[in-house]
């Protein structure tokens, strides 16, 4: 297994050399995947491999507390997810910008490194995905609630396993062990937040959007607010993007990152 | 890296018994991880119902994979066609077969 020592914290990575040789530097892209049954194996049987055959240079991690990455007791605040991901580039060496695709709670991440760490990202990519303002703690508050209080009982499980299989079934269970061994309940709604105009992020971002999903209504918000900000917004679709619509997402991110792309790509 | 380390290099002795062996040993250092060391592995065996491995521990599995047999064996490219419910219902076999063609082909040059 590959493990690096990032900042404090022993952290899986997968990284994907480019496939194919590109003109200058090839784009670094760090995939972030989003929270409690969450893994880098969301990116690596979906996105990782496709990226590296187009030449990009692929970086997968597993959060804090998530896959085979260190599960801290407490230490689940944004900012924590947020420095981690910077001693990761530190450790592996990376100093040009990245692009960041953030799925879900990833995409937070991405937005967060991108108001604190502006010399860092070079684009934003967030897939499902709410900025870290202070309307999101309380939503997030809610939701972790919500998903303890029902993913530890065993009833709620079993008609998991009835109604989606054993496979959801069993990841509920671990998320619901995860909210119970860990601080992440209570540290996630206390985060550091950036200002409601989205002033801090400068970069230019690229929002993708399941249009049956509830976070597709900030798609005006975005486009009246962040500087630079292309969105897509695909019908018939919930909040699983990345893995009902791979190929779409795909083909979407691939193409922004070739047009921002410091080398060249394909 | 020593000689017992060293992938097949002749096609006879890529075989389905040797791999199985192999990819056997590899699981059950995974699986130690969690405390079940004495699970039976078959080629009928399936990665997530049998042996309760998430998405996660397969990609563990892949980089033991590269480890062992190095580029000649591409599970990323194997598992590409595949979408996340085909690969949980994945079983030890398909991966076995896998590993013997590849490494067939890389003897036959």
């Amino acid at each position: 297994m590959t493990k690096i020592l990032a900042g404090d914290l022993d952290t899986h990575v997968q990284r994907l050399p480019p496939a194919i040789p590109v003109d200058g530097e090839a784009p670094v892209v760090v995939f972030i995947h989003g929270l409690l049954t969450d893994s880098l194996a969301s990116y690596y049987f979906t996105l990782g491999p496709a990226f590296a055959a187009a030449g990009v240079d692929v970086v997968m991690y597993d959060l804090r507390g998530h896959g085979k990455s260190d599960r801290p007791a407490t230490g689940y605040q944004l900012e924590r997810f947020v420095s981690d991901l910077v001693a990761l580039l530190d450790a592996l060496d990376i100093t040009r910008p990245v692009h960041l695709v953030g799925n879900s709670f990833g995409g937070s991440i991405a937005f967060g490194v991108a108001a604190a760490h502006p010399d860092r990202v070079a684009t934003v990519i967030a897939i499902e995905a709410e900025p870290p303002v202070r309307a999101w703690t309380v939503r997030m508050a809610e939701g972790l609630d919500l998903a303890k209080s029902q993913l530890t009982q065993d009833a709620v499980i079993d008609w998991i396993a009835v109604n989606n299989g054993k496979h959801t079934a069993r990841l509920s269970r671990a998320a619901g062990r995860l909210l119970q061994v860990t601080s992440m309940l209570e540290d996630i709604p206390v985060s550091d937040t950036i200002a409601d105009d989205l002033s801090a992020i400068r970069c230019p971002v690229l929002a993708i959007f399941g249009a049956d999903s509830g976070l597709s209504r900030q798609v005006p918000y975005f486009e009246a607010y962040l500087a630079s900000c292309r969105t897509v917004v695909l019908a018939d679709q919930g909040h699983s993007v990345l893995i009902e619509r791979t190929d779409e997402t795909r083909d979407a991110i691939l193409g922004w990152v070739r047009d921002h792309a410091l080398g060249r790509v394909g | 890296m020593s000689v017992e380390t060293t992938a097949p290099v002749t096609e006879d002795q890529v075989t389905e018994d040797t791999v199985l062996a192999e990819i056997s040993g590899m699981l059950r250092v995974l699986l130690d991880e969690y405390g079940l060391d004495d699970v039976e592995i078959t080629m009928a065996t399936k990665f997530h119902e049998d042996l309760e491995l998430e998405s996660i521990d397969l990609v563990s599995l892949s980089a033991e994979l590269k480890e062992r047999y190095g580029n000649e064996v591409n599970f990323a490219e194997f598992i590409a066609g595949f979408d996340l419910e085909e690969i949980i219902a994945m079983t030890v076999g398909q991966l076995v077969d896998h590993v013997v063609v590849s490494l067939r082909e890389a003897a036959r040059g």
